[in-house]
């Protein structure tokens, strides 16, 4: 029993998208650009030359944001969408009807139709995957060059993830919705 | 067991059954219901692919055309009950017809959704094996499936003349219908990260614009039938009240719209002001929703003060066809912001509104639908009578 969450020292990010490889080798995803668990938004350069915001231009990962209170667990209407002995925000694909309700109530745009099993899918932090096989990491973080991503259990107060963001000023991604996010971003 | 005795139909052969009197309603019915077909070809090979919907957009024109479907039968429900539930005399004579569209039309409404829910099946089983009672979803499937029961249990009641029962089935499909029919309103109330559609507004406008579409389509159907001849009294009768109801009716809904998109663009709140304006400058929405379905019906009432009944046929006909860009906005409206979270440029273009169109599919199974319920009339007015009704009750 835990309660998983993802830091994200987001300035640390370098847009390799070795994550988005990793995710996809790791559970399997399709190729195809709907098709994908996580993302690095690009925010471009704002301003012309020479007058150039360098500020402006960053690299923001994102995915799932693992809601405590998650609004596409809330509207399922069969409980496809569910709370893990872990906190992780997963889908039961053999309840999911495929009514998309899911979709249009993730204020996040995290989940999309896989093909695989023609439900929909969502980041579940390599439940099925690493997790299952006792593995204490999940495919985005292992393969970051950078270390942006931090991931552990929010209930372990001595668990790196604790620390950091005991340590460091972090948001959360529209927060003011209620949907107590537990991906932290470090500022 | 006979079923002539639990529920009285004329006894006639197939040959007789299948012969309508009017070729053309009867050609347009068969190829719609084929282009569902078709459609329904097309989607079982391909699935969702087969649909113009995407991950940004997963809702398209099939739910529309479920919620123009359902809409339209919960609000002939309404506007049947005010015979046979209600008791007032002045409307009993239409009763039986509209309860009868209101099964007719749901039914083509479960039809239409039935190709967009990616397992229809499976909802059956795990919405009562494990139901997610948080769901407007989960109720409003629920609801309507009660409704209809009870739709055509006080169906039966009404065929059968037993008007005392008919009522306490009514009653109870009503009851349940307005439910069923507020929860798909808060379907899209409940979308909290969705600004344009969150809170109050779509629950109650959904009641309020069945009431209205029940009416459009109850003069659709009695102007059908009475085709170039003049209406019976007790028909007119109903049909003229019906008519000032209706202006009523409209004046609400304009009053609702105007104050929804007064606040809706106050203050210049983001994704909400602006969507709104985006609404603002879609012809879909001033041609469709506007004048089609409120202004043309509703200048005709006030202009012949609520009388002209014949030429409010054809001003339903239009409605309906606003009714039917009222649906279909509100879906596509509801998606129209983006819910991208920081992902600036890479999988799409820098922040615009979600573009969506329906495919071919779409279209063939949408208006197959219309197919499908005009079939589902026409085998009812051929097999039971549903004008007929008792004097007293």
């Amino acid at each position: 029993m835990a309660r998983y969450g993802m830091a994200l020292d987001y300035k640390n990010c370098i847009n390799c998208k070795a994550c988005e490889v990793a995710c996809k080798e790791e559970n399997g995803i399709l190729l195809g650009a709907d098709k994908h668990r996580i993302w690095v938004g690009v925010k471009e350069i704002e301003g012309e030359f020479p007058l150039l915001s360098i500020a402006s231009n960053t690299f923001m990962p994102s995915q799932c944001q693992q809601c405590d209170n998650a609004p596409c667990q809330e509207v399922c209407p069969t409980h496809a969408t569910y709370y893990d002995e872990n906190g992780v925000v997963r889908v039961d694909p053999d309840k999911c009807i495929l009514c998309s309700y899911c979709m249009n109530a993730c204020p996040y745009d995290a989940r999309y139709v896989d093909d695989r099993t023609v439900t929909v899918d969502k980041c579940n932090f390599c439940s099925d995957t690493r997790l299952a096989r006792g593995e204490t990491t999940t495919a985005c973080q292992a393969t970051c060059p950078t270390k942006v991503r931090i991931f552990g259990d929010l209930d372990d107060p001595e668990s790196e993830l604790s620390q950091v963001l005991r340590e460091r000023e972090h948001f959360t991604l529209k927060t003011h919705l209620g949907t107590e996010p537990k991906l932290f971003y470090l500022i | 067991m006979d079923l002539q005795k639990i529920i009285p139909y004329r006894k006639m052969s197939l040959k007789e059954l299948l012969i309508p009197e009017n070729k053309f309603m009867a050609f347009v019915a068969v190829a719609l219901t084929a282009l569902f077909l078709i459609g329904v070809g097309i989607y079982l090979v391909h699935g969702h692919h087969a649909y113009g919907v995407t991950r940004q957009h997963p809702w398209g024109l099939l739910i529309a055309v479920y919620i123009f479907f359902v809409v339209s039968s919960t609000g002939l429900c309404i506007v049947g009950s005010f015979g046979d539930v209600f008791g007032f005399k002045d409307y009993m004579s239409v009763s039986k017809r509209a309860i009868f569209g209101s099964i007719v039309t749901i039914l083509a409404g479960f039809a239409v959704i039935a190709f967009e829910i990616g397992h229809p099946v499976r909802m059956m089983i795990y919405n009562v094996l494990s139901p997610g009672l948080t769901s407007a979803i989960w109720w409003m499937g629920t609801l309507y499936g009660i409704y209809l029961t009870f739709m055509i249990i006080e169906f039966i009641f009404l065929v059968r003349n037993d008007m005392k029962r008919a009522k306490v089935a009514g009653l109870i499909g009503l009851l349940v219908g307005l439910a069923a029919h507020s929860n798909l309103g808060g379907v899209f109330g409940f979308l909290n990260a969705r600004v344009v559609a969150n809170g109050v507004f779509y629950p109650t406008y959904f009641i309020l614009t069945a009431f209205i579409t029940g009416i459009y389509l109850i003069f659709l159907m009695y102007g059908y039938k009475y085709r170039g001849q003049d209406f019976p009294s007790d028909i007119a009768k109903a049909l003229t009240n019906f008519m000032k109801i209706q202006g009523l009716l409209l004046a609400i809904l304009m009053f609702f719209e105007t104050w929804k998109m007064l606040t809706g663009v106050y203050g210049g709140m983001p994704e909400r002001a602006d969507v709104i304006m985006h609404i603002l400058h879609t012809k879909s929405f001033w041609l469709g929703e506007v004048l089609c379905g409120m202004v043309i019906p509703f200048v005709l009432i006030l202009a012949t003060k609520g009388s002209a009944i014949k030429k409010m046929v054809w001003a339903s006909f239009i409605g309906m066809i606003g009714i039917f860009y009222m649906r279909y906005d509100l879906v596509h409206d509801a998606q129209l912001f983006p819910m991208q979270t920081l992902k600036i440029r890479e999988y799409q273009l820098p922040p615009s509104f979600v573009e969506y169109f329906p495919s071919s599919t779409e279209i063939m199974i949408g208006i197959g639908g219309v197919g499908i319920c005009l079939i589902l009339y026409y085998l009812g007015t051929k097999l039971f009578d549903l004008d007929t009704m008792p004097e007293h009750h």
